[in-house]
């Protein structure tokens, strides 16, 4: 497990730099962000000493040499619109806000499809299967932005004001943004473990445990659910990337202070250095969380422990 | 040269007194009879938030709104975008070489620092990039440079310490507009916090103090009860980011905001008929256009060829094709205005022109005669920088190109981010053919921030003026005789619209909701809200 662990650390250094790199050259493809600062009304004069104040009049193989020193001390550089450590931006707006609801939505979009998705292969072709199979379709068919404004209409205006329209900070605030943002996956995760059991139901080993007289609940979660879930976890930790990124529409539908909107915001900004700060983080946070599914797979699943093969 | 007594009586002001309420004096507990609410917190939805706060980095119209609670400027407006006294009391010119500004006394910054001829002379400094080091602080990346769009401001100096006297070296009718619109810093703050305090936790003389900045989210003020005008009428404000409009509105209607920038104009028409809402507009200086490439081939990377509108028959054209009445009735609602000249509506100096008539026949009949016909049809590669300036915009562009196809132009729309556009524009890349969709504001009062516009080669100059029209912009720029310069204006006015260095598309009336507790709130032409005087209904 020690060895897996130290060769997907190694993988994850490789894997970071590798993204970080790309997006170094690709947004500096995107154009220069010298023009964005100054009146439309600028010479070229003004433009020009606006890119030497940024360090971007420097050679790009110097400026790329100056990242790399400067990147694994976590800086960045100053945000070319703010004027203010990128990283520092970049974990205010993911700590606490876009952490929050990107954990609120993940644990509605895990936690509910497992009892959702399982009631509705054990009722197959019942009331609640029918009710669970339409219900995801829905969500999923659903944009989130359109959804997210049709809940602040009926919560916060409506119902009036039962929850708030718009803000972050308390509980009532999350409730809408998490609602939304966890509706796509949370569909797509019901049919998933629905599917996921219909399949190991079937199975001689379920039979077996029900020929030896176990409770049907220990049948279910004990022996079906944990051969079922493989896809499920698969697809979850894949769903994070979903989250984060889904953010960006969700927070600004609902005013939500988080990463997703300093993205938005960063990238037709050309502001670099809140771009690479952004995408060290999310890689960093992919390469996590991808190294947790792996181990949750395996000690679920003897037959997925890459980590034994490895030790 | 011309004498001093000529100059515009309203620009040599009198000695104002304070037109506002005493300093220090608390607000009202009633507004023409109705009880208000001095402690209330006033909360107004903003489509954004500012990125700075520093006044050097630039003036745009989200951040405006912000910074000018918290700094003020040596000029300030009326509610009808008129120049009244800020924190200079009088502006008036020497002689043809100097102006001299009186300093409003008394004043103090939030952190107690006082307001006085030092602070001016620091800030213009700071402005035109002189003497930083002396100062110990950083330069910053300027939405606009001065040392290098006013080269001939040549040097600052305090008569005494509520008297600052700015010497050029040429004569300088609008420098009043030039220097005085700009927000003051404080010396001794900005020198011990430097310019990144500026950005953290700005300290100005503004009617309001800044509490709390949750980028992205809100800031949050509380009065300054020492103000020396017209106070907020309530205890605290809070600017609160709502990018979207359509939560705007929601949040408006759940009481949850008492007020709404930016309302679109569908949005702006159904809001009205809520009896719970009052909708309100004002005509901005936000001018929208099409440029397109009129200059010759030495002054771009032509490939060799002139821009294909360099002739003004061929714009003339364009602008006939135009059916602004439909876009502004359809479109915008009537939110929005057609304005033939080259300045806007609501800046001094403005004089009214006829509007472009609508006539496709005449329109065709002048592409013809440039040499334009069905079998050699004039072509136009537009950039189109989509969801920059918003859906009405983006729908106008869309419709205009459809009646430019219709007096046979072909148009190709392309489609690209707004910085792509500037990439181009910075460049000089544009093609011969090529044209761009876009819109510009003014952070002055003064028509001369409007016709420099085709003086010196800029990002949105592609129609330089011809020598006969610089000349005339050069003489409205010298001539410090009120009259001769505002005939001077009109006449350069007339002419430009004639020459119609652009397809001039709408200007701009925005619109504002608020909840009926709200009272007092007027919209100005300026880029910024204004909460002074502003009050909630007990």
């Amino acid at each position: 497990m020690r060895a897996f662990l130290l060769r997907r650390l190694v993988h994850a250094v490789f894997v970071v730099w590798g993204v970080v790199t790309v997006v170094f050259f690709l947004v500096r493809l995107t154009g220069d962000p010298a023009a964005l600062l100054v009146d439309a009304t600028a010479t070229r004069e003004e433009i020009a000493h606006a890119r030497q104040m940024l360090g971007l009049d420097r050679p790009l193989h110097v400026q790329y040499l100056d990242f790399l020193r400067a990147a694994p001390r976590g800086d960045f550089g100053l945000s070319i619109r703010e004027r203010r450590p990128a990283m520092r931006m970049v974990l205010e707006h993911f700590w606490p806000a876009t952490a929050q609801l990107a954990f609120a939505a993940i644990v509605l979009s895990v936690v509910l499809p497992i009892p959702l998705g399982v009631v509705a292969a054990t009722h197959r072709n019942g009331v609640v299967d029918h009710a669970s199979r339409l219900g995801s379709l829905f969500l999923q068919s659903m944009p989130s932005f359109w959804l997210g404004l049709m809940l602040i209409l009926l919560f916060a205006v409506a119902l009036g004001g039962l929850l708030p329209a718009y803000g972050w900070g308390t509980l009532s605030h999350l409730i809408l943004p998490a609602l939304t943002l966890a509706a796509a996956p949370l569909a797509q995760n019901v049919r998933l473990v629905r599917a996921g059991m219909l399949e190991v139901l079937q199975h001689d080993y379920v039979r077996t445990a029900r020929a030896k007289g176990l409770a049907e609940r220990a049948v279910i979660y004990r022996h079906a659910f944990r051969n079922a879930a493989g896809p499920f976890l698969t697809v979850s930790g894949l769903s994070l990337g979903f989250m984060l990124s889904g953010t960006i529409v969700i927070e600004t539908v609902f005013s939500w202070p988080g990463m997703g909107r300093l993205i938005v915001q960063a990238v037709p900004g050309r502001d670099f250095p809140v771009i690479q700060a952004a995408v060290f983080l999310f890689a960093m946070l992919f390469v996590a969380v991808n190294l947790v599914v792996d181990v949750l797979q395996g000690l679920l699943d003897p037959r997925a422990r890459v980590f034994e093969d490895a030790a | 040269m011309t004498t001093l007594p000529r100059i515009v009586p309203w620009v040599v002001l009198a000695l104002v007194v304070s037109c506002g309420s005493a300093v220090g004096a608390a607000p009202p507990t009633s507004v023409d009879g109705v009880p208000i609410d001095p402690e209330a917190e006033l909360v107004v939805a903003l489509p954004d938030d500012t990125t700075n706060m520093d006044p050097r980095i630039g003036m745009g119209s989200i951040r405006s709104t912000y910074i000018r609670q918290v700094f003020e400027s040596l000029v300030d407006v009326d509610r009808q975008g008129r120049p009244v006294p800020g924190l200079a009391l009088t502006w008036k010119p020497v002689n043809d070489l100097t102006w001299e500004f009186a300093l409003r006394r008394g004043v103090s910054f939030h952190d107690g620092e006082p307001f006085n001829a030092d602070t001016v002379l620091f800030n213009l400094d700071r402005m035109f990039r002189k003497n930083l080091e002396r100062w110990g602080i950083k330069d910053v990346a300027a939405g606009t440079s001065f040392e290098k769009v006013y080269p001939f401001v040549a040097r600052w100096e305090k008569v005494d310490d509520f008297t600052v006297r700015v010497h050029t070296t040429e004569p300088s009718p609008n420098l009043w507009d030039v220097l005085g619109r700009e927000p003051l810093v404080p010396r001794a703050w900005t020198i011990k916090n430097g310019v990144e305090g500026l950005n953290d936790k700005p300290v100005g003389t503004g009617p309001w103090k800044l509490v709390e900045w949750k980028r992205k989210d809100h800031m949050s003020f509380e009065r300054n009860d020492a103000y020396w005008g017209t106070p907020g009428f309530t205890k605290r404000l809070r600017l609160q980011v709502i990018p979207e409009a359509a939560a705007r509105i929601a949040a408006l209607r759940a009481g949850q905001v008492h007020l709404v920038d930016a309302v679109p104009p569908l949005d702006a028409e159904v809001l009205g008929r809520n009896a719970a809402v009052r909708v309100v507009s004002a005509v901005q200086k936000l001018a929208c256009r099409l440029y397109v490439n009129g200059r010759t081939k030495d002054a771009y990377e032509s490939g060799g060829r002139d821009g294909a509108f360099l002739d003004p028959k061929v714009r003339m054209a364009l602008n006939l094709a135009v059916n602004r009445e439909a876009v502004i009735a359809k479109i915008f609602h009537g939110l929005a205005l057609a304005n033939a000249s080259p300045v806007a509506t609501v800046a001094y100096g403005y004089a009214a022109q006829p509007p472009y008539p609508y006539d496709v026949a005449r329109a065709k009949a002048l592409l013809a005669e440039a040499g334009f016909t069905a079998a050699q049809p004039l072509t136009l590669q537009l950039l189109f920088p989509a969801k920059h300036y918003g859906q009405a915009f983006d729908e106008t562009v869309a419709a205009v190109v459809e009646m430019l196809k219709a007096v046979g132009v072909q148009v190709t729309l392309q489609t690209l981010d707004f910085g792509s556009l500037l990439q181009t524009l910075t460049k000089g890349t544009l093609p011969p053919n090529g044209g761009f969709a876009a819109c510009r504001t003014s952070n002055n009062l003064d028509a001369d921030d409007f016709v420099r516009d085709w003086a010196s080669t800029t990002l949105v100059n592609w129609t330089p003026y011809p020598p006969e029209l610089l000349s005339l912009y050069q003489a409205t720029r010298r001539q410090v005789d009120a009259k001769k310069r505002l005939a001077a204006l009109a006449d350069l006015q007339q002419r430009v619209r004639e020459w119609a260095p652009v397809v001039s598309l709408y200007q701009e009336k925005k619109a504002y909701a608020h909840s009926t507790r709200v009272l007092q709130f007027t919209p100005t032409p300026e880029l910024n809200m204004d909460f002074r005087g502003v009050a909630l209904k007990r």
